[in-house]
């Protein structure tokens, strides 16, 4: 039998878990519309650098929510790991290249604690308009932040 | 900026700053008692690709089925890199396995279990593991299969 659960949102944007934090995957949008900034597939509409760009907006995207969560970046204590979805072009070989875009910006902020493991991927096709990279991620939080901020509509953190 | 920082300026002293780019990725990052891994690709120790190739069209499934188990002979090698000795590994969580596929090829399990295999052949029940094997339409180098894990590590 089908169960009908309340009608929240299915998607949170982070989810804690013993001290670990999920983040969903984000792509290179504007904070408050969700409007892509960058749209099309890096070898044809976008070129490797504005893929790169692309790459490193999402990683901001990420950081905003989390810093919308728990106040501050300095929740990270370190990150794990990051899969990054890069929107191809027919004979685009390169994804870890845009990839790039993401993993400088983490460490450029977060210096040692934004090294993470990562798997990228070249896709065909991606969500909100065919945006040209989605990342997500996983990060340890650091203790005095835990179980802290708002929690997610359901009660659950 | 610090009082000291803002002598320093005055004096026209600066200091070279370290330059992250491209020491973002790690082969692998614990978070408690688990490793997470990065993709592993089927290279040799050089990090040269030793299979190149859409799966489906320059590549066929039995040789893609010995790239998936050298992506798993790399992953074992980080492991005991990081951990010592793999006897450390206590078991295997979860992989994530991606297929550089060619337009109409589907078989993208029997590739991968080249790399499943290839842990149960060393760990037996500790190296089984969840996994989800899918194709993607453009891997690093075009290489045709990669590997990503999530491994349980003993205390």
């Amino acid at each position: 039998m089908v169960q009908h659960f309340p009608k929240y949102k299915p998607l949170i944007p982070i989810r804690e878990v013993d001290g670990v934090v999920y983040v969903s995957g984000h792509g290179p949008e504007d904070i408050n519309t969700y409007e892509p900034l960058y749209r099309g597939r890096v070898g044809a509409e976008l070129s490797v650098d504005e893929g790169y760009q692309a790459a490193a907006e999402c990683a901001k995207t990420l950081f905003r929510a989390v810093q919308e969560r728990y106040g501050s970046l300095d929740c990270i204590r370190h990150m794990v790991r990051a899969l990054a979805l890069v929107n191809c072009a027919e004979g685009f070989q390169t994804p870890e290249k845009v990839a790039d875009g993401f993993s400088d910006t983490c460490v450029e902020i977060l210096q040692e604690r934004g090294q993470h493991a990562r798997t990228v991927m070249g896709t065909r096709n991606m969500p909100n308009h065919n945006i040209p990279v989605e990342v997500e991620m996983i990060f340890v939080l650091s203790d005095a932040y835990r179980n802290i901020g708002k929690g997610n509509k359901d009660g659950t953190v | 900026m610090g009082a000291t920082e803002t002598r320093m300026e005055q004096l026209g002293i600066s200091l070279q700053q370290t330059d992250w780019r491209g020491k973002g990725t790690v082969e692998a990052v614990f978070a408690g008692d688990l490793l997470y891994l990065s993709a592993h690709y089927p290279v040799d120790e050089m990090g040269n690709p030793v299979y190149v190739g859409r799966v489906g069209g320059e590549i066929d499934e039995q040789t893609a089925y010995q790239a998936a188990r050298l992506c798993g002979l790399n992953m074992l090698r980080t492991i005991q890199s990081y951990v010592g000795s793999l006897d450390r590994v206590d078991y295997f969580v979860k992989a994530l396995c991606l297929v550089n596929s060619a337009g109409d090829f589907y078989n993208m399990p029997p590739v991968m279990n080249g790399f499943s295999d290839l842990m149960v052949e060393i760990f037996g029940h500790r190296g089984q593991h969840a996994r989800a094997a899918m194709g993607a339409y453009v891997l690093e180098g075009n290489m045709p299969v990669c590997v990503d894990a999530i491994v349980r590590i003993r205390r």
